[in-house]
């Protein structure tokens, strides 16, 4: 009984408790491991803590010696914020190894208080290779996870969080946290807030027109390539994959050129029928619905081919059981084809929503936000939240400010999907079984 | 679903790239970072100490700089000028005894890159930047000053590019080329170049065919093509040469006069502004429908084979005024954090010097800086090369302080705006703009 509390208390010091329980090697271990980590938290780690809280205290500087200005290196605020997030992870890691080995000195003598014999180290090795092996290979993915995906992402938000913009550029400045300045700066300065609502108002209008232009199209034109009667069908597919298999970058830079209200060849086609031509990217509203367009053009084929598969799956005797209660073309589609082709693809269809909310390519390369918008901040009339993002963090230097609208993006898209996640999983269960 | 991913790609991985970066360096120079703020004194090394010990008021001071022990330097150089800078390099070594590597990097981006890859002590020694990117680079406290050879610098170079590379009244660059754009003519479609825009106008009244995409002349409608009409009339962006963001210049009498002006030539130009992009104008000029393109000498290069090319300087206003353009400096600058700033230096006023700023000439068609290589017969008997020279005795540097970047959206939109819609208020829509500006430059 004594013996497992005695154990876990001892573990407090890596490896006494292993020690308490004779498990020498694996005790001298822990302590080893236990000595380096206390021992880089006390002299490296809690001075990198502490930078990330302050910052830096000592901005870099010049000095004139006789002739030359030389730099006196100070503190970076961003390198300081990284080194401290590093601290913080390598600290809670350490953390999750002092836990363990608690509980490992605690399980131990637990084992010995029912009198079980103890393992000896092999016998630990084997038993943790038979037991823990999934957890013992998750851990190397699990590690870089943590530094490649989740540092950077924590340290973006946390951009949102400081001063680092414009005026405020390291090393010759310190950067300062600010808490929910930028927050409140993005909702209350007029020239902040109009720009902001404007374009998250499009954005949200560009993602629902995007995706349910490119759903609708690609769905009818695979029921319409599916139809018996249509012949040559593998031409026809291969004609629509196209636009999809050239890279949209370039496709889009060209058709920035095709779309040239004076030049372009579309317009003198319409000439030569006699119709005015239209503004097509220099109007605010036709430069909308031309980035809509085209955006159609490169997504329909992928509903498209998502679609063939869907069809080619659905049974022909539900057809024939249709034509037999005597369905008309209309009503198969609408009874049969319709929801087998909206069960298989609606997580698609989120997907496609969220990735439209970001949908960068388009309009970046189509229009730069343009045409440009004299009461907007740094943005035009098609700008995107994340086209936007990137011109004040590039363009601008607004660090601080862009990653306020990354943070915005990234709730936007995450309530979305769980959100129609959601929704499709009940209209999965309700009518599909039905 | 591939467009939405690589478009979700591209956004995400400018913070991804910038964060692995850091968190890569930090780990290596982390610690270095901390010691030289406790301790300043400790980071002059020994090499710099000696040169300002012996420093003495009256000798010239390239004779007592000697590069440090084992020193050796990278730069970074456009593509069109890596040919230029090897061999450059191969000279310096030569007589300095230092090696220098060339890295290929897009003009454009080596601020950008030097604000990331400085502090991590990744960037080149030496650098060039065009000067309206040294603003935001001296703030941030990336360049260092052109110290040793200031008062050589400024008795050799032309004053504009002086101008240009000083900031806050401390002398950074060493000035390597100039550039402002001028009026191109295809030779075989205007004979003679326009001297006034009276001239450009009537001869567009007879040559202009909109249905058959030929048009007398063409320019971007952004800021920096289209500045003539504001400092040809006597306006300007900031005040005190474009350094004091309390008075904006943009809807005084002269830039309403200019605008109203601009406005006149709709006649001869009957097209969106959005419409006129350098992909259309280029292919034009090219084919030989377009007669007169405003452009600058990069693209002489893409013009010489296809059109009986002149170049003049830009037309002169309805007052009889010559119009007025933007300039650019490049200049060669010293990164600060150098590991070598003596041998830094020493390049960069190397690189800049007559003889090399020739041979850049020669090379790549850069327009040199320098006073006497710019009287050297062999820019002065260029007929391309003496039209833009012409052009950049009326230029005035764009302006290097970082609030420009405040201007530049807020300006073109006016241009466009006022083109687009020639029933707007000249005055009132001036107004909006500074009133834009002001609203930015107050949100920061």
């Amino acid at each position: 009984m004594h013996k497992k509390k005695g154990a876990a208390l001892l573990s407090v010091i890596p490896g006494l408790g292993q020690f308490y329980n004779r498990q020498w090697l694996k005790g001298l271990i822990f302590l080893l491991v236990g000595a380096v980590g206390i021992y880089f938290i006390v002299f490296n780690l809690t001075g990198y803590l502490h930078g990330l809280v302050t910052l830096g205290e000592f901005p870099s500087r010049m000095v004139k010696v006789g002739k030359l200005t030389r730099m006196v290196e100070g503190d970076h605020s961003i390198f300081m914020m990284i080194d401290g997030l590093i601290a913080l992870l390598a600290l809670l890691f350490y953390s999750a190894f002092h836990v363990l080995n608690i509980r490992d000195a605690f399980l131990v003598g637990a084992a010995r208080d029912r009198g079980e014999p103890i393992h000896s180290f092999g016998e630990s090795l084997r038993h943790m290779g038979r037991k823990n092996f999934a957890y013992l290979v998750l851990v190397i993915p699990f590690v870089a996870v943590v530094f490649l995906t989740i540092l950077p992402l924590v340290f973006s938000v946390l951009l949102a969080f400081t001063n680092f913009a414009d005026p405020i550029l390291p090393p010759a400045h310190l950067v300062d946290w600010v808490g929910f300045g930028n927050f409140m700066k993005m909702l209350s300065l007029d020239v902040w807030s109009s720009t902001f609502s404007g374009v998250l108002i499009w954005t949200l209008i560009w993602a629902i027109i995007a995706t349910v232009t490119t759903y609708i199209g690609g769905v009818l034109i695979a029921v319409l390539i599916h139809q018996p009667r249509v012949r040559c069908k593998k031409l026809w597919r291969t004609l629509l994959i196209v636009p999809f298999a050239i890279p949209n970058m370039i496709s889009l830079l060209v058709m920035r050129n095709m779309f040239n209200n004076q030049f372009g060849p579309i317009n003198s086609y319409l000439r030569a029928m006699g119709l005015d031509g239209v503004a097509w990217l220099t109007n605010p509203f036709w430069a909308k619905a031309t980035v809509i367009l085209a955006n159609m053009w490169i997504g329909i084929p992928v509903t498209m081919i998502l679609a063939f598969g869907v069809l080619t799956t659905i049974p022909r005797d539900m057809y024939e059981a249709a034509e037999v209660d005597g369905a008309g073309a209309f009503y198969k589609f609408r009874m049969v084809t319709l929801p087998m082709v909206l069960f298989a693809t609606a997580p698609i269809l989120i997907m496609q929503f969220a990735g439209n909310i970001n949908s960068f390519n388009v309009i970046y390369l189509m229009t730069n936000g343009e045409p440009v918008n004299p009461n907007y901040q740094y943005a035009g009339h098609t700008d995107l939240l994340v086209t936007w993002l990137y011109k004040l963090a590039l363009n601008q230097s607004q660090y601080s400010f862009a990653s306020v609208i990354g943070i915005v993006i990234f709730l936007l898209v995450a309530t979305f999907s769980i959100w129609s996640y959601r929704r499709t999983r009940s209209y999965k269960e309700e009518d599909m079984i039905a | 679903m591939k467009k939405s991913k690589r478009s979700k790609m591209q956004a995400v991985s400018f913070s991804t790239v910038l964060c692995l970066l850091l968190a890569l360096t930090v780990t290596a120079c982390g610690s270095g970072n901390g010691n030289s703020a406790t301790e300043p004194n400790a980071s002059l090394n020994s090499a710099v100490n000696e040169p300002a010990e012996t420093t003495n008021e009256t000798n010239p001071a390239e004779e007592e700089l000697k590069a440090e022990a084992g020193a050796k330097l990278t730069v970074w150089e456009a593509k069109e000028q890596v040919e230029y800078m090897k061999q450059l390099a191969a000279d310096f070594e030569k007589e300095y005894g230092v090696p220098v590597k060339v890295e290929e990097m897009a003009g454009g981006d080596q601020g950008a890159r030097l604000a990331t890859d400085g502090p991590s002590k990744l960037a080149a020694d030496v650098l060039t930047l065009p000067h309206d990117q040294i603003g935001q680079a001296v703030k941030a406290g990336l360049l260092l000053p052109n110290d040793v050879f200031e008062e050589e610098t400024k008795s050799t170079m032309v004053e504009t590019a002086i101008q240009a590379s000083t900031y806050d009244g401390i002398l950074y660059g060493y000035p390597k080329s100039v550039e402002t754009y001028a009026l191109f003519y295809n030779k075989d479609l205007i004979p003679e170049a326009p001297k006034t825009w009276d001239d450009v106008v009537a001869f567009a009244n007879t040559y202009n065919k909109p249905k058959e995409n030929k048009f007398a002349i063409m320019w971007e409608f952004v800021g920096y093509y289209s500045y003539p009409f504001i400092g040809s009339f006597g306006g300007y962006i900031y005040g005190d040469n474009n350094t004091n963001t309390k008075d904006i210049g943009l809807n005084n009498e002269g830039t309403v006069k200019g605008f109203t002006f601009l406005q006149s030539l709709k006649g001869i130009l009957p097209l969106n502004a959005g419409d006129i992009t350098y992909d259309v104008k280029t292919q034009l000029f090219q084919e030989g429908k377009l007669a007169m393109n405003i452009d600058g000498p990069w693209s002489v290069a893409a013009f010489k084979d296809h059109v009986n090319l002149g170049v003049a300087p830009l037309p002169k206003g309805p007052d009889g005024q010559d119009s007025i353009s933007f300039s650019g400096v490049k200049s060669y600058y010293v990164n600060s954090y150098t590991a070598y700033p003596v041998a830094g230096r020493l390049f960069a006023h190397f690189a800049s010097n007559k003889e090399n700023q020739l041979k850049n000439f020669e090379m790549t068609g850069a327009i040199p800086a320098n006073i006497e290589a710019g009287e050297a017969p062999q820019i002065k008997d260029d007929p391309i090369i003496s039209g833009f020279f012409e052009q950049f005795q009326h230029s005035v540097p764009m302006p290097s302080i970082s609030e420009i970047k405040s201007v530049w959206d807020p300006l073109k939109a006016a241009f466009v705006s006022l083109w687009n819609d020639p029933s707007l208020d000249v005055k009132k829509t001036l107004d909006q703009t500074v009133s834009t500006i002001q609203a930015d430059l107050a949100s920061k």
